[in-house]
């Protein structure tokens, strides 16, 4: 971690809740596979989401692994992957060091080329030496974190294809260039939007867990509070930082308590049977909308501290889950009232 | 490798895509399985959670392309020499992933480049193909796979063996693999040549039923929770699942196939106008695999009929329900049945097919198959007779395929995105899919630059400390194609001659398909309508569909008829848009009757409008078309196809825009 550059702090994010809430859930519980932000220009999503480093747990990785392999999961991978990358080489034998660090947010840029996100030909060594050897792509580094991608809608028909992939298997399988390897690729699938600009792929869009709607703060005095917030910290970014230190240790934490809780939470059957309704109502495709509902439910029990899931979580993670997943006319758009949309049914 | 995989047996429901699996895993012949269906509804899982239950195979040992021992014809050049002397072992049939990003080089197979260099030898890298022999190559979103890549599959399942004529290797190995696929229909269709490799086609919806949607859940959720224990506890039904699929591989041989009943598939087949005869093949196949699943050694009516919408969903050229009832039996519901994975209460197989096809199309809101664009019935079609009042807006009526309309191809690089049209593209973007030896654009494809400089390695000699010394010879450039989106600009006819008779609302329709398909395509698109005294630009240019569909909906139609105005507008747009974009490839959708009754100018309203055409026809970069909406009546002008042939526009009645399915696309081959 270097200080040089302080990041706004995530507790110091004047409202955007909504935002707010869909990010931390998806760090409690990474199963819920992304968070689609839609919304105006100037709305401090990217700032949301770089912000979120500051209180990301801590992950255990190998020392310098390049694909960031779980340790008690994944460690057989390991020794599979060393050959076929550039580092290591020699200390094969040596046993690698396990170290702590944060969950990282990787940033998928919209210009981003195919061969750089999903990994290629090692240039430098297959000059060098004569081999071949595997040079990881963004969706290595982004594997167990965050992928962000600023813009998704901009973002260039095949490399959509590419994530999409990978985010439907967890895997990604490269078969290019010469190098034919496989290594795992589960993130968390951030990506902001204004509509404006054009809509999502359906398929793409289906693979963000949830989706909420944003737009600029309407009162006039948090308007004001951004603004003097803003202006604090850019002229003193350090105590503005230091300021918002605890506050932001104390989200961590409660962070924490809630992924230690996550497994405890349960659910009794009439909820389950309300969600499954839910969904037929509101007519969704297919069952992600229904799982990642139930998941959603159950994280936000758990981020309130509770270990029973009760019907305000329910119809919490409704608006969520569902506006992005409810099936349209076609080019019709997203709608945001979800449960207007169950009682016109 | 990767452990953590939902087992197949936990699959809640979507019965008829785990029997079309397995029917594969029992029978090889089949060919494969293409799953379309929604997102979300276990498609993908299915396939991987396959892997764990398919039987074990002899091969060769130590063969990379999987030759069979037993099958003399159908072996590689090496194993059929080395007759006495090989070893054989047994190994699961596996699932080899083609994933969407993958290059020629890794699907064919190349040159093996570490040999090359240390050793100086030119030996073969077995690529994908030389994997997936004998097993399942399987393609997740195989409607998005590059056209390029598609050909090399199509060729090699067709011939069974795969050839690599590249980098000074000529070499051939057999490659007969089992194709499953799924798709999404939303995002585009597929080829029909590659449709048709497919053996078998199932179409997978969400559950209805709120217990089942519970139990799924619940199942995903423990499944994300603890993998291990809920692995454990579906293991004991996973291993009879494979028990039963690898019995049955066994016994397969030993299923009989009564005469009358190849009579039958044959006229089934005939009945629903299949082309070829691939159907008639994979449903005798399938149908042997059908019995043996369930434990009989004679294939019955049942299995036939109750496999044949698998078969034939997805070859049919009609929407016509494909089976009628078997000729020499009368039941009609399956008995019983037993040992089976079957759901009770689904619905009778025989209506699922036109579904199907329905379906297909784009999710459930489209009308297909009817010949006429019909105006919506409830509130346009007679509301217009009675009164008639200077604005109205109509509801926008049935949407439709649209047939492909593409600008043609050429050799131009081009920049830009999007689904229509394809091209070479400039920019060091879009889809790597094979090498050449030119370098104009400075990407070099450093993979092909190795291999085409490792064989030399040893006798080059290297000043560098480098290990591969590079000639300029030796330098290949990347080739790379990804589809622009065109833009396409749409004239619409808003004028009061529109409103009689719900023109307007069948127009609408039209243009919302037009619209539907611009999306599927990643298209530009802009509309001006014109009416009363002028042209109003309702969109400027925008990816946004969306919008346009919005603005569609809401557009007033009512006035006279501004037809050259109109026409002015729509060139001023389309000139700009060179302007800024000249590799561009513009279509202008023109959709009117062709009446004018206002000239900008002093000439005669119809003259002017047709002059301007003249003028607009001379940029041959812009494509146009004209959608005809006059009535079929007695009396007819055809102004709308004498502007056509002016503009040198192709020239449509809304009704005949329509994709006629499978027999049009066909022909046209992208």
């Amino acid at each position: 971690m270097n200080n040089t550059q302080p990041i706004y702090p995530f507790a110091a994010i004047v409202g955007q809740e909504n935002m707010k809430l869909a990010l931390i859930l998806n760090i409690i519980n990474p199963t819920l596979s992304g968070v689609l932000i839609r919304g105006e220009k100037g709305t401090a999503k990217s700032t949301a989401v770089r912000a979120l480093a500051d209180i990301l747990p801590e992950i255990e990785v190998f020392a310098g692994d390049p694909f960031q392999l779980s340790p008690s999961d994944e460690s057989d991978l390991l020794h599979a992957f060393t050959p076929v990358v550039r580092q290591k080489e020699a200390s094969q034998a040596k046993p690698v060091k396990i170290e702590k660090r944060k969950v990282k947010v990787v940033e998928l840029p919209v210009g981003a080329t195919e061969d750089r996100v999903v990994g290629t030909l090692d240039l430098e060594h297959a000059l060098k030496k004569g081999e071949k050897r595997i040079e990881p792509g963004i969706l290595a580094a982004a594997h167990r974190g965050i992928l962000y991608v600023d813009e998704v809608n901009l973002l260039d028909d095949h490399v959509v294809d590419v994530l999409l992939d990978s985010a439907a298997m967890g895997v990604n399988t490269i078969e290019r260039e010469g190098i034919s390897f496989s290594h795992p690729a589960r993130f968390t699938l951030v990506g902001t939007m204004n509509p404006e600009e054009g809509e999502l792929r359906p398929q793409l869009l289906d693979r963000f867990g949830l989706c909420v709607l944003i737009e600029g703060v309407r009162e006039p005095e948090d308007r004001v509070a951004i603004m003097e917030q803003r202006a604090a910290f850019d002229e003193d970014p350090v105590g503005f930082c230091k300021k918002w230190e605890a506050a932001s240790r104390e989200l961590g934490e409660r962070i924490e308590r809630a992924i230690a809780l996550y497994p405890e939470v349960a659910i009794e059957r009439s909820l389950l049977f309300e969600i499954a309704s839910y969904c037929l109502d509101v007519g969704v495709d297919g069952h992600r909308g229904d799982i990642i509902m139930l998941k959603t439910a159950k994280t936000l029990a758990a981020w309130h501290g509770r270990k029973k899931v009760v019907s305000a979580d329910a119809e919490a993670a409704a608006e969520l889950v569902l506006p992005h997943r409810v099936r349209r006319q076609p080019l019709q758009e997203i709608g945001e009232d979800v449960k207007g949309l169950r009682v016109k049914k | 490798m990767f452990k953590k995989i939902y087992p197949f047996s936990a699959i809640v429901g979507q019965e008829e895509l785990k029997l079309a699996l397995l029917l594969n895993a029992v029978n090889p012949k089949i060919g494969g399985v293409l799953i379309r269906g929604e997102k979300g509804t276990a498609k993908s899982t299915a396939v991987r959670a396959l892997a764990s239950l398919l039987p074990e195979m002899r091969m060769v040992a130590g063969c990379p392309f999987g030759c069979d021992p037993d099958d003399d014809f159908r072996m590689c050049a090496r194993c059929r020499e080395a007759v006495s002397n090989r070893t054989i072992r047994t190994q699961r049939v596996q699932v080899v992933t083609l994933p969407l990003n993958a290059t020629e080089d890794r699907v064919v197979g190349g040159i093996d480049f570490n040999l090359a260099v240390k050793k100086g030898v030119r030996a073969v890298l077995p690529g994908l193909l030389a994997k997936a022999n004998r097993s399942i190559l399987y393609v997740d979103e195989v409607n998005l796979l590059d056209d390029h890549i598609v050909d090399i599959i199509l060729d090699a399942a067709a011939s069974g063996e795969n050839r690599i004529e590249r980098e000074g290797i000529s070499f051939k190995h057999p490659a007969s693999f089992i194709l499953v696929g799924t798709m999404n229909p939303e995002e585009g269709e597929l080829r029909p040549q590659l449709m048709d490799r497919f053996g078998l086609c199932v179409d997978v919806k969400g559950e209805a039923k709120p217990d089942q949607r519970i139990m799924l859940m619940e199942r995903r959720d423990a499944f994300d929770l603890a993998p291990h224990e809920f692995l454990k506890q579906f293991e004991r039904e996973n291993e009879r699942i494979a028990a039963q699929v690898m019995t049955a591989r066994e016994q397969l041989n030993a299923v009989r196939l009564p005469k009358h009943l190849r009579t039958f598939i044959s006229e089934l087949c005939m009945e629903n106008l299949v082309a070829g005869h691939r159907a008639d093949l994979v449903m005798e196949q399938a149908a042997r695999a059908h019995a043996v699943l369930r434990q009989r050694s004679e294939v019955t009516t049942d299995d036939i009929t109750k496999l044949a919408p698998f078969v034939l969903v997805h070859r049919a050229r009609n929407a016509q329900p494909p089976p009628p009832p078997p000729p020499e039996s009368d039941r009609k519901e399956e008995p019983p049945e037993t040992n089976d994975a079957n759901e009770p209460d689904k619905e009778p197989l025989p209506d699922n097919p036109p579904e199907g096809r329905e379906t297909q199309q784009k999710s459930g809101e489209r009308i297909s198959g009817d010949r006429q664009p019909e105006p919506d019935e409830t509130n346009t079609g007679d509301r217009l007779d009675e009164k008639k009042p200077p604005e109205q807006i109509f509801d926008i009526g049935a949407t439709f395929t649209v047939k492909k309309i593409t600008s043609p191809r050429d050799r131009v690089l081009r920049r830009g995105s999007g689904r229509r049209s394809r091209t070479r593209i400039a920019l060091k973007q879009g889809r790597y899919i094979k090498s050449a030896f030119q370098d104009k654009t400075g990407d070099i494809a450093l993979d092909a630059t190795l291999r085409a400089a490792a064989p030399h390695q040893l006798k080059r000699k290297n000043n560098y400390g480098l290990a591969v010394c590079l000639k300029p010879e030796d330098i290949r450039g990347k080739i790379r194609e990804k589809r622009i989106g065109n833009f396409i600009l749409f004239l619409v006819d808003a004028s009061g001659s529109m409103g009689a008779r719900g023109r307007m609302a069948a127009s609408k329709g039209a243009i919302m398909s037009l619209l539907l398909d611009a999306y599927q395509k990643r298209d530009k698109v802009a509309m001006i309508s014109f009416r009363k005294n002028g042209a109003d630009i309702n969109l400027p240019p925008t990816t946004s569909v969306e919008m346009a569909g919005k603005l569609l909906a809401e557009m007033p139609v009512g006035g006279r008829t501004p037809l050259s105005a109109g026409l002015a507008k729509a060139h001023e747009q389309v000139r700009n848009y060179l302007l800024r974009d000249p590799g561009a490839r513009p279509i202008a959708i023109i959709i009117t009757d062709g009446k004018t009754n206002v000239a900008s100018g002093d000439q005669k309203p119809l003259e002017e409008a047709f002059d301007f055409a003249a003028k607009m026809a001379a940029d041959p970069r812009t494509q146009y078309i004209v959608v005809d909406t006059e009535e079929p009546g007695l009396v007819s002008f055809g102004l709308a196809a004498r502007l056509a042939g002016i503009l040198g526009a192709d020239y449509f009645k809304i009704e005949n825009l329509k994709a006629d399915q499978l027999v049009n696309v066909i022909k046209e081959r992208r």
